[in-house]
């Protein structure tokens, strides 16, 4: 199984250690990830889109059209970028002048898109393509200690015509793949709530709020960890855990991990190669096996 | 209206907005506008359910709830909209759109209400949104790529002390784990950037 991975900003920077995990577990399951040369910004959401529309599709479709050339499923492994992408396609198929233009700006960096490139969510391709079944047959240390809260967030179920994925509503397929890896799933009140991301720069009081109900809810329900499976999504309760406690006074401890880290750990991969070490949160005290080598 | 009235909370507040209307020219041509939008195309079938408002995560740090501010659009209240800080606050998180049961694509509606606001200099109540969006295309323009600590030192406020300790204690927590890029990221073709975006500068702002 071979695709032409873009990997997004965020996982070049702030979330190393998703692109990591996500490389040590692809590579047990036999999946190639072929990195998109020379890739640029998605645009970000609406980062760019709400001041240059325009400039933000025809931005986005440079990353299709390079990818078109590869002839592969594009992957990525965030959400925002996985939305912004699949936006990108559905605008251009929808609206014939937009197209028009964005062909014309394309053309004029010697680049062509004739809109024939899927764009897929890695955990999409995990459920779809390899499949469950053949997951739970590479676990090699279930994981029945971890008591897990699977945050899906926006970008993974919404907007539905465009996700398509899981129930927008009431997603269950993360909890599924926590299930196979022989942990268990807490059912917790927020899981398809939003955490703030968009505004983790520019309104960070309203993020910290949004992210802090997430966390307390899983907490309250009885999870010893969280998985997420956007960078974005991540960092606000991850890296950002430690400002919600001291905002709130609270003391919340939540290890949050990629759910690719999770299936590492399922299929024995040591704790550096996933990047544990990385995680802001230490996930020491649920992995007490591991105490050496996870921060 | 008088003080009085003025005091009475929702229902005077309520008054206030359909008292500030503009004429009833201008009124129509501002749903005109908004239904050209990507989003606002079937703005009129809204049934004021506010499903929107009641599922919207960061209503409580609105000051119009979207479904608010759609009737303030059917009403023509363009400067109300305009300069609210809903356009801004909402967190694109798609919630209203999968839940609306006339399917309104309001999220898509935000975006393109920030645009206008920009384009047409509407102050914004809070802050520094239009920076952000400008200074985030300055950067993705010139590298190819987002180098996010010359973004935050860009729209960081130079005078907020607390907010430049805490973001500095960020950054260090940041630089620890190995997570913090100093150096921007460049893509190799980024001359491909320049064309696109003079093929595209004539979109305004």
């Amino acid at each position: 199984m071979k695709y032409a991975f873009y990997p997004g900003c965020a996982v070049h920077s702030s979330s190393k250690e998703y692109g990591d995990s996500c490389k040590a577990v692809s590579k047990v399951l036999d999946i190639e990830l072929v990195e998109i040369p020379d890739w640029n910004c998605c645009g970000a959401i609406d980062a760019i889109y709400s001041y240059k529309p325009l400039y933000s599709v025809a931005l986005d479709a440079r990353n299709l059209s390079l990818a078109e050339r590869m002839k592969m499923d594009v992957v990525t492994l965030c959400s925002a970028c996985y939305y912004t992408l699949s936006r990108t396609n559905q605008l251009l198929r929808d609206d014939s002048g937009l197209k028009n233009r964005v062909e014309e700006a394309l053309s004029s960096a010697g680049l062509n898109y004739n809109g024939d490139v899927k764009v897929r969510h890695f955990l999409e391709v995990l459920l779809s393509d390899v499949s469950l079944e053949k997951i739970g047959e590479k676990v090699k240390i279930p994981l029945t200690t971890l008591n897990v809260a699977s945050y899906y967030g926006c970008f993974l179920v919404r907007p539905p015509d465009l996700t398509n994925f899981d129930d927008p509503e009431h997603p269950t397929r993360l909890d599924e793949l926590v299930e196979t890896l022989g942990a268990s799933k807490v059912e917790y009140y927020g899981k398809i709530r939003c955490c703030g991301a968009s505004l983790a720069m520019t309104d960070e009081e309203v993020m910290l709020e949004l992210s802090k109900s997430i966390l307390l809810n899983a907490k309250n329900a009885g999870a010893n960890c969280m998985i997420t499976a956007c960078p974005l999504c991540h960092f606000n309760l991850d890296a950002k855990q430690k400002d919600i406690e001291s905002k709130f006074d609270l003391k919340i401890d939540l290890p949050i991990l990629h759910f690719t880290q999770l299936i590492g750990l399922a299929f024995g991969i040591e704790p550096k190669e996933l990047g544990l070490h990385r995680n802001c949160v230490s996930p020491k005290k649920i992995l007490p096996q591991y105490a050496g080598s996870v921060a | 209206m008088n003080n009085m009235q003025r005091e009475k909370g929702k229902h005077s507040e309520g008054m206030k907005l359909v008292a500030s209307l503009t004429s009833k020219r201008a009124r129509s041509s501002f749903v005109k506008e908004v239904m050209k939008m990507r989003g606002g195309e079937n703005i009129l079938d809204c049934i004021q359910c506010g499903l929107c408002a009641g599922s919207c995560p960061t209503r409580f740090a609105m000051d119009y709830s979207p479904m608010q501010i759609i009737k303030m659009v059917h009403l023509g209240m363009k400067e109300k909209v305009l300069s609210s800080s809903t356009i801004w606050v909402c967190s694109t998180c798609y919630t209203c759109y999968t839940r609306c049961p006339r399917a309104i694509n309001l999220t898509s509606l935000m975006m393109s209400l920030r645009n206008r606001a920009i384009q047409e200099n509407f102050v914004v109540k809070t802050g520094v949104k239009p920076k952000f969006h400008k200074s985030f295309f300055e950067i993705v323009n010139k590298y190819g790529r987002l180098h996010e600590p010359e973004l935050l030192t860009r729209i960081l406020k130079k005078s907020d002390l607390g907010s430049l300790f805490h973001n500095a204690a960020l950054g260090w927590r940041l630089w620890r784990k190995g997570k913090l890029q100093i150096r921007a990221p460049k893509i190799e073709q980024s001359s491909d950037l320049s064309h696109i975006l003079e093929k595209t500068s004539e979109e305004g702002s």
